[in-house]
């Protein structure tokens, strides 16, 4: 395999593997609010705004993994 | 696809249905010109010499803020530019408002008030009342700054406006420099507040030598106490693992902005070049609220540490 075909595929596999982990991660805070929501619909408010940071952290980390992709894919 | 509008109009989404039915014909013929126009399209059916018009350029994103000029010898890159027309507009726009406060609130006073107001209620939620209050300039400042940053790289012109052969103006947290910088404030606000209520005891969580060094000292006095040496060490190094995450916090601040605005942007550019004109649009939905989260987070953050500081180990302990 020439240089271009290996950063391709690493690019392709950063992204790839590294959005696995916050995938679950997101399928399980979702659960968890859903669940929350459902026993204590009155606490909607502080449920909605506590999911949504925690989504943001949980997001971040795919970021990572897409930084290093778009670095191997466009830049290095 | 429900009538929406009241009784006695009949129609779809707000408008009579020739209309809506002309406004769907022209949107999906521009989404399929869009297609047709764009890579996949000349992939499928090869180049449509008439839609040339509406293809746009292959981007090429640089991840380096690029130099626009110097003031007196200090680089100013485009996305400086875009912090303090950030900075500008928020000055302006606050003394705008509070220049003529009323008592029932206008438009845009009473949507600033809004958002002012829910932001108190948070700190105050997180901290408690006092510590809500002193904390709020500061984690209000960052959630506006990171937002308006945010919603402002949206408004056309910035990234199309072209100066020499760089964009004039660039959002501001698609350099690495000023999310890092953001994140180095909020560390020092934190141990700001931490040694100013703590004292010697909060740097005392990082820097953790007392005990190794007190049953150290138990030798020469003739008492050998091995389970104290071992703990002594154990707590030190806990302590410089402590200090180590609190480096790596201002790392993973100043990764998640940067990542999430510069991803944002390259979304952006990817999406109006695959299909043009039409596919970047819900993905400017998708940024408006990311721009929020993204603020949201880290102000929130900084309130969550700021607060976690405040109150020692010992304190959480009972």
């Amino acid at each position: 395999m020439d240089a271009a075909a290996v950063k391709l595929l690493a690019a392709g596999l950063a992204i790839g593997l590294g959005a696995l982990g916050p995938a679950l991660g997101l399928g399980i805070l979702g659960y968890g609010a859903m669940q929350g929501l459902a026993r204590n619909p009155e606490a909607r408010g502080a449920i909605m705004t506590n999911m949504m940071i925690a989504a943001g952290l949980t997001e971040a980390i795919a970021i990572y993994a897409l930084i290093v992709a778009i670095i191997l894919a466009l830049v290095a | 696809m429900a009538a929406t509008g009241p009784k006695k109009r009949r129609g779809c989404l707000g408008c009579s249905f020739p209309v809506f039915i002309i406004i769907v014909l022209v949107f999906g013929a521009i989404f399929i010109m869009a297609f047709l126009a764009g890579p996949i399209g000349k992939q499928l059916v090869g180049e449509i010499s008439w839609l040339d018009w509406m293809s746009v350029e292959r981007p090429e994103p640089s991840l380096p803020a690029p130099v626009l000029f110097h003031i007196f010898g200090l680089p100013v890159t485009n996305t400086i530019l875009a912090g303090w027309i950030t900075v500008v507009f928020l000055i302006l726009i606050c003394w705008l408002i509070t220049r003529r406060m009323k008592l029932v609130p206008g438009r845009l006073q009473a949507a600033f008030e809004a958002i002012v107001g829910w932001i108190y209620d948070f700190c105050r939620n997180t901290a408690g009342e006092v510590n809500g209050r002193r904390f709020f300039p500061v984690v209000c400042t960052i959630f506006l700054f990171v937002a308006f940053n945010a919603w402002l790289s949206l408004v056309p012109g910035y990234g199309s406006i072209l100066f020499g052969n760089h964009e004039l103006i660039r959002g501001a947290n698609t350099d690495i420099n000023t999310p890092l910088s953001m994140a180095v404030i909020s560390f020092i606000f934190v141990a700001y507040f931490g040694l100013k209520v703590l004292g010697i005891k909060w740097l005392r969580q990082y820097f953790n030598f007392g005990p190794v060094f007190r049953a150290i000292g138990g030798i020469f006095k003739g008492k050998f106490d091995f389970m104290a040496i071992f703990s002594g060490i154990i707590d030190a190094f806990v302590g410089m693992l402590e200090l180590l995450s609190r480096f790596i916090t201002i790392i993973s601040f100043t990764f998640r902005l940067f990542g999430n605005m510069t991803a944002g942007e390259i979304l952006l550019l990817v999406t109006a070049y695959l299909i043009p004109w039409v596919l970047a649009v819900p993905f400017y939905g998708l940024e408006v609220l990311i721009g929020f989260i993204q603020g949201l987070v880290f102000a929130g953050l900084t309130l969550v540490f700021a607060s976690m500081a405040m109150t020692s180990h010992q304190e959480e302990a009972n």
